[in-house]
């Protein structure tokens, strides 16, 4: 088992126009490693614009850095032989911010699902692939008769969002790089979110890095934070030693930032699910009703 | 077939595009059947040899819309004289669009470099002044063929094509679900044909749909000026003897009135189906209008 995920010096660099040298660095000089076991919960926290973003495109192989290099199992991920590469893509799962965009309008939802199971062989047919898909989709706390067959504006943020969640299930990568994957729902949802993560690092070993720029999901996550400020990492540590003890000025701007900074005050009790079900905009979308809400 | 279904779909959201596409079908059922209906209006002889029947007949039973200058019939020769103009609108509007599609997704798919050039190249063809160009080209090629013609007429209409497809591929490549697609395993050439191809599917057939009409009249503008493919006979040519031969005056108004009313129904059908593809071309409007 590869086991680690790690970035050496990490640089990113983008031409612009207006600017005084002709090119913004988005990531300066970023290093830091993820290790599978045992599981963790890594947050990365910064303002918009701080390089958050295009850190995970560098991590997930979708953004060559400038300088530096991403190295899976020691090895950098751009020069990585066809197995290895395999074993890569499998294992490094990301989930995006925009739970709409993520989904080709033009098909059904189910196709990420079917796609998932096609191209990493985790099924050789029809009917145990949907058994497969229909797991995944119920270990999201989703029906799969409410989501099969739908487009994906007939269905809520919340429920798209699990869809991706069911894809990493079905896929078990080792690593999950989540940008910002709550940050588009609302707030009993996106409690909802958190808690399915927590779960497959505790069943399923699951590493996650945790990207935000709310620092209430990072103190209900717990595990380790990593404080990010114009493509700089400038602090780290366990999460709550960093926010009773920040030592950097930037830190303590972003405590001092939020209305109720106390770590204790963070959610502690687990909303049952029976109960979510209802607080979550779950109903499917009737879409031939005129007044229907459209996303 | 799930292409088919969506197809299908779009056209039930739209009137307009609905309506445009009747009337296409019926001007382009005419043509394909044009050599029997030109048969049948013959009657075992062939209406569109010269001097088959009487010059300048007036609209008959026998002749609906009259006889030209040569004793053919008119009705006869406007049908097939329909078929070559689409068949020319076909032959324009495939090269162009293919043309146009693939430059368009290779330049804004793979950008840097490979864009700069192939934008570059299609911005000064789309700067330079067509029509002239055009006329210069066939006064130069004597006796050129219907087919040739059609290729002349692509050469200028694709870059039109291929600017608007590819600002669409632009806009469309940094999408989420193609970021999902590549950590998929997905290759480049799925990912145009599965995740852009489709929804860019009204832009092509909006590009289709207008080469296709700058074909047929660019065909008609050099009939027009005597300048036409040998050998076949167009709307535009038969537009053009009216006006020749002051076909008006004589009475013959169906040989000019006939073409230009059917040029103007192939030109509102076309634009037609544009407007209705850009109108339903919209996942919310689909939402609306149920699956
Ligand atoms: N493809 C790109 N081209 C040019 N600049 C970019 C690109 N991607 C990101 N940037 C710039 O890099 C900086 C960091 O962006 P991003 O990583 O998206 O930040 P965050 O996710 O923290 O909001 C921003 O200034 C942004 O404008
Ligand atoms: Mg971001």
């Amino acid at each position: 088992m590869k086991s680690e995920l790690e970035l050496r010096g990490v640089q990113q660099r983008f031409h612009a126009r207006g600017v005084a040298d002709g090119y913004v660095t988005a990531v300066d000089d970023v290093s830091f490693s993820l290790l599978a076991s045992p599981p963790q919960i890594v947050s990365l926290v910064g303002q918009s614009g701080s390089g958050k973003s295009t850190i995970a495109r560098n991590v997930l192989g979708l953004q060559k850095p400038t300088a530096g290099s991403v190295l899976y199992g020691g090895k950098d991920i751009f020069k990585l032989s066809r197995s290895e590469y395999d074993a890569y893509r499998r294992d490094v799962q990301p989930v995006f911010q925009d739970p709409y965009a993520i989904f080709n309008p033009f098909y059904r939802v189910d196709r990420v699902l079917w796609k998932a199971v096609k191209k990493f062989k985790l099924a050789d047919t029809r009917a145990k692939g949907l058994q497969l898909i229909e797991e995944s989709l119920q270990a999201v706390r989703l029906e799969p008769e409410n989501v099969l067959g739908r487009y994906p504006h007939q269905l809520s943020g919340g429920q798209r969002q699990r869809i991706m969640l069911a894809r990493v299930h079905m896929l078990r990568p080792s690593f999950i790089i989540a940008d910002e994957p709550v940050s588009m729902l609302d707030a009993q949802v996106r409690r909802h979110f958190l808690d399915i993560l927590l779960d497959f690092q505790r069943e399923h070993g699951m590493t996650t890095l945790f990207i935000t720029h709310d620092l209430s999901t990072v103190y209900y996550l717990g595990g380790e934070v990593m404080v990010i400020t114009k493509g700089q990492i400038v602090e780290r540590g366990p999460v709550a030693t960093v926010m009773h003890e920040p030592t950097h000025p930037y830190t303590k701007l972003l405590l001092d930032s939020i209305p109720s900074p106390d770590p204790d005050q963070r959610w502690t009790t687990r909303i049952q699910v029976d109960e979510l079900e209802r607080l979550d905009d779950n109903t499917p979308v009737d879409a031939t009703k005129p007044e229907a809400p459209i996303i | 077939m799930r292409l088919l279904t969506a197809v299908l779909r779009t056209i039930r959201n739209s009137r307009r595009l609905a309506t445009g596409l009747i009337v296409l079908a019926v001007l382009i059922l005419v043509a394909l059947f044009s050599p029997l209906i030109v048969k049948a209006i013959g009657g075992g002889q062939d209406p569109i040899e010269l001097a088959a029947y009487d010059k300048w007949q007036v609209p008959s039973p026998q002749h609906l819309l009259g006889t030209d200058q040569f004793g053919r019939d008119v009705l006869a020769m406007v049908v097939k004289a329909l078929s070559v103009s689409l068949q020319i609108g076909a032959i324009a509007g495939v090269i162009s669009t293919v043309a146009g599609v693939i430059v368009a997704f290779v330049a804004g798919y793979k950008g840097g470099w490979i864009d700069n050039v192939l934008s570059t190249f299609t911005g000064i063809l789309l700067v330079i002044p067509t029509f002239p160009l055009l006329i210069a080209l066939s006064a130069y090629a004597k006796n050129v063929s219907l087919f040739q013609v059609g290729v002349m007429i692509s050469i200028f209409s694709w870059p039109f094509a291929a600017k608007t497809i590819r600002s669409q591929v632009l806009s469309l490549r940094t999408r989420p679900y193609v970021d999902l697609a590549r950590v998929s395993k997905a290759r480049d050439i799925e990912i145009i044909v599965t995740e852009l191809l489709p929804n860019l599917l009204p832009f092509i057939g909006v590009g289709f749909a207008s080469s296709a009409l700058g074909a047929i009249f660019g065909l008609v503008g050099l009939e027009i000026i005597g300048l036409g493919p040998g050998g076949v006979i167009d709307l535009g040519q038969i537009i053009f003897n009216a006006i020749g031969t002051g076909a008006l005056t004589l009475g013959a108004w169906p040989m000019f009135v006939v073409p230009i009313a059917l040029l103007t129904l192939l030109f509102a059908a076309l634009n037609m189906v544009n407007i209705g593809l850009e109108e339903v071309y919209n996942p919310r409007l689909r939402g609306v209008a149920g699956e």
